[in-house]
């Protein structure tokens, strides 16, 4: 995995696995497809002639537009899914996301309150996981989706010891 | 009998203070709890240590219940002796008995409920822990871990105060609701609940001879007081006040532009409002004075209602200096504070007075509450480090800016934009015009994040936020250098590590302090007050 420039240097970062993608994709689909046909419905409308408003050119270029967008995010899902890391230092966990507005986070393990291992429906069936960190504050918002289910449970195991070893108050 | 199945609130309130770690503390007073419980409503008197709250606080706090029944069937009669018209109606004699019973069965239901209500809720503070039993129907038993508060208030609301009562809130770290409200108690008998409770939660311990006996309260010394005038004046000049006259310009250019008289009606209920909200702010602002114990930092205020907060020390999470730009020529501040405990309530206005740490004051009051909140500032300057945070510009005090480079990003803010680390805390400030000062002390990192979008690559230029609790105070570094904001990044999570390894024990009166935490003297003589305060924190002054 390619070091970004906030990245600190000489990190080993562990990615999630690529079959992280095809839960994206399910995500994107159902999100995105059903915004380009409730968008379209307008444009059928007008061409049946039951509808006099909106105007042609409105009602093609609305949902082709967000068309255009979808298919924008839809090429850059395998890009960040790959942008997605995590890395076990001695005393925080490192997690990374994003390509154009990146995010490199360090949570503390003394500073853990609690870890969650979560599961949704897609996921389940490609046997991946998500793993999210809890401190005392709401802004840590420290998820690593789409860890293999046995990684995933090694993840929480391992979070969970060494934030006992490292405790701390608030 | 699990101790989980009867006490439903005890795993939540053990998990969101305790941390992950191990609390095996829990069982136990649980199970003696329980014990108590098992005896039946016997074991209920003073003996035990169980009490109740005032007789009075059910009727002080359903006043308006009583009032709605006396209104309903006193409007009636009212009206009609303001229309001149006989008071009963013909055949009133006839619904008498019915009107009679039906509003009896009201009331009487009503006052059997507060009567149950105050018979049923009591409290004890023994062994650690302060219990309150609630309900009737649907039973609650509540225990927080003394050693676990961050901040006990007493508030008094008007009629309350009238009656002499006072209710006491125990704030633990859920960001919910209070953990333990007790309303109402006698105002005396409030302020000697507080005492015992931080008396024991500070780590002093049950006097052997006289177990039970009430703790002295802690001695205070007052720090400051805000003068009603500059309260006033604070007010006019806020930001609020700014909009005001905006808005008020735009709506008479808008009606004289328009010619629709009628544009002014609907601006009554936005002056309704706004006198509201200003009325809000000066009667929590009000008679404002904080003051040290060791206890921690007390707060007082209100002018109808009225509060006393006590933030024990090193509760404050984090802690935010501004000054909006009409409070510049008369060189006026305000602190707000990050606290576990109060987090986002229920009401807001509530919760913005109660993270207030001082609605207005000079520099010298600013840095004085300063000086509490942080005793050791970690610095051997540190007037000068923390006066550049307020007011100063590039590097003065130490501080590193947004580079050249990437001033198109932040053109009039990239010479204030920075930050500073003392020892013991992490400084940024920001805002040329709204000027900021936001502090974090190295115990309290919760966890960070660099953030960089596609503009600050360009000019190689990054974000960091610091995670903390709940609360107005959110740090975030803007537009640091990104070989500056990596390095930090890196420092602030080896000076955040060596910091919690330091950070001992929440009972603060037993905090032992490695010889590394000790403050330094040079700085104590130049920082107003933190010798003082230190000191005070150091001796066993509850006797």
């Amino acid at each position: 995995m390619r070091t970004e420039a906030i990245d600190p240097p000489g990190i080993d970062w562990h990615r999630v696995s690529p079959k992280f993608v095809t839960v994206r994709l399910v995500q994107w689909a159902l999100g995105n497809l059903a915004a380009v046909v409730i968008l379209s419905l307008p444009l059928v409308f007008v061409l049946l002639e039951w509808w006099r408003w909106p105007p042609l050119w409105l009602a093609i270029t609305v949902p082709a537009v967000t068309l255009v967008v979808a298919l924008w995010r839809l090429v850059l899902i395998p890009r960040q899914v790959r942008a997605i890391g995590y890395a076990e230092r001695d005393d925080d966990l490192l997690v990374r996301s994003g390509i154009f507005f990146q995010r490199t986070m360090a949570v503390p393990y003394g500073r853990m309150q609690y870890v969650d291992v979560a599961v949704g429906p897609v996921e389940r069936s490609l046997g991946l996981c998500t793993v999210k960190l809890h401190t005392a504050s709401p802004g840590t918002n420290a998820h690593i989706p789409g860890l293999p289910e046995a990684e995933g449970a090694r993840l929480r195991e391992q979070l969970a010891a060494r934030g006992e070893a490292r405790l701390a108050g608030l | 009998m699990t101790a989980d199945g009867r006490f439903p609130r005890h795993g939540m309130q053990e998990d969101g203070l305790a941390s992950a770690g191990p609390a095996p503390a829990g069982s136990v007073p649980a199970a003696s709890t329980a014990a108590a419980d098992r005896a039946g409503p016997g074991v209920a008197t003073p003996d035990d240590g169980w009490l109740r709250v005032h007789p009075a606080s059910p009727f002080v706090r359903g006043w308006v219940a009583l009032a709605a029944i006396g209104f309903f069937f006193g409007r009636d009669i009212f009206e009609r002796t303001l229309q001149g018209r006989p008071m009963f109606e013909d055949g009133f004699a006839g619904r008498v008995p019915w009107l009679v019973a039906g509003g009896g069965a009201v009331l009487l239901v009503a006052v059997l409920s507060f009567v149950l209500t105050w018979y049923f809720t009591k409290y004890q503070v023994s062994g650690g822990y302060v219990r309150v039993n609630t309900g009737f129907l649907f039973r609650q038993q509540r225990q927080a871990r003394l050693d676990r508060v961050q901040a006990i208030d007493i508030v008094q609301p008007l009629l309350a105060r009238i009656f002499g009562l006072a209710e006491l809130k125990f704030e633990v770290a859920d960001a919910g609701e209070s953990a333990v409200r007790l309303a109402y108690l006698k105002i005396d008998d409030a302020q000697q609940l507080r005492a015992t409770i931080l008396a024991r939660a500070a780590g002093i311990d049950d006097d052997a001879e006289n177990p039970g006996a009430p703790a002295p309260e802690a001695p205070e010394y007052p720090v400051l007081s805000v003068p009603p005038s500059r309260l006033i004046g604070s007010l006019l000049l806020s930001e609020q006040s700014l909009f005001v006259v905006v808005g008020g310009v735009a709506s008479v250019v808008l009606s004289a532009v328009t010619d629709n008289r009628a544009f002014y009606f609907y601006l009554i209920p936005a002056a309704l409002g706004l006198a509201a909200s200003y009325w809000n702010l000066f009667n929590k602002g009000y008679n404002f004075t904080a003051a040290i114990s060791p206890d921690g930092i007390r707060l007082r205020y209100g002018l109808l209602d009225t509060q006393a907060q006590t933030l024990p020390p090193g509760r404050i999470q984090a802690l935010k200096i501004s000054q909006p730009p009409l409070w510049r020529p008369f060189g006026w501040y305000r602190m707000q504070v990050n606290v576990a405990g109060y987090g986002l309530l229920d009401n807001a206005g509530e919760a913005s007075s109660r993270t207030t740490l001082l609605p207005v004051g000079k520099l010298d009051d600013a840095m004085n509450m300063l000086a509490l909140v942080l005793p050791d500032p970690g610095t051997s300057r540190p007037a000068e480090v923390f006066g550049a945070g307020l007011t100063g510009l590039d590097s003065d005090g130490g501080f590193v800016t947004t580079p050249r480079r990437a001033r198109l990003l932040a053109p009039l803010g990239w010479r204030r934009n920075g930050f500073a680390a003392t020892d013991t805390a992490l400084l940024i400030r920001s805002g040329r015009w709204w000027r900021n000062l936001v502090l974090v002390p190295h115990q309290r990192t919760q966890s960070m994040a660099l953030h960089q979008g596609p503009l600050a690559r360009r000019f190689r230029v990054a974000d960091l936020v610091l995670h903390t609790t709940a609360g107005p105070v959110v740090p975030r570094l803007m537009q640091a250098g990104l070989d500056e904001a990596r390095a930090l990044f890196d420092e602030q999570s080896a000076r955040a590590r060596l910091a919690r390894k330091r950070q001992t024990t929440e009972q603060w009166l037993r905090q032992v302090a490695p010889p590394g935490a000790e403050p330094d003297s040079q700085a104590a003589e130049t920082w107003p007050l933190g010798n003082e305060a230190h000191q005070q924190q150091e001796g066993p002054q509850h006797g």
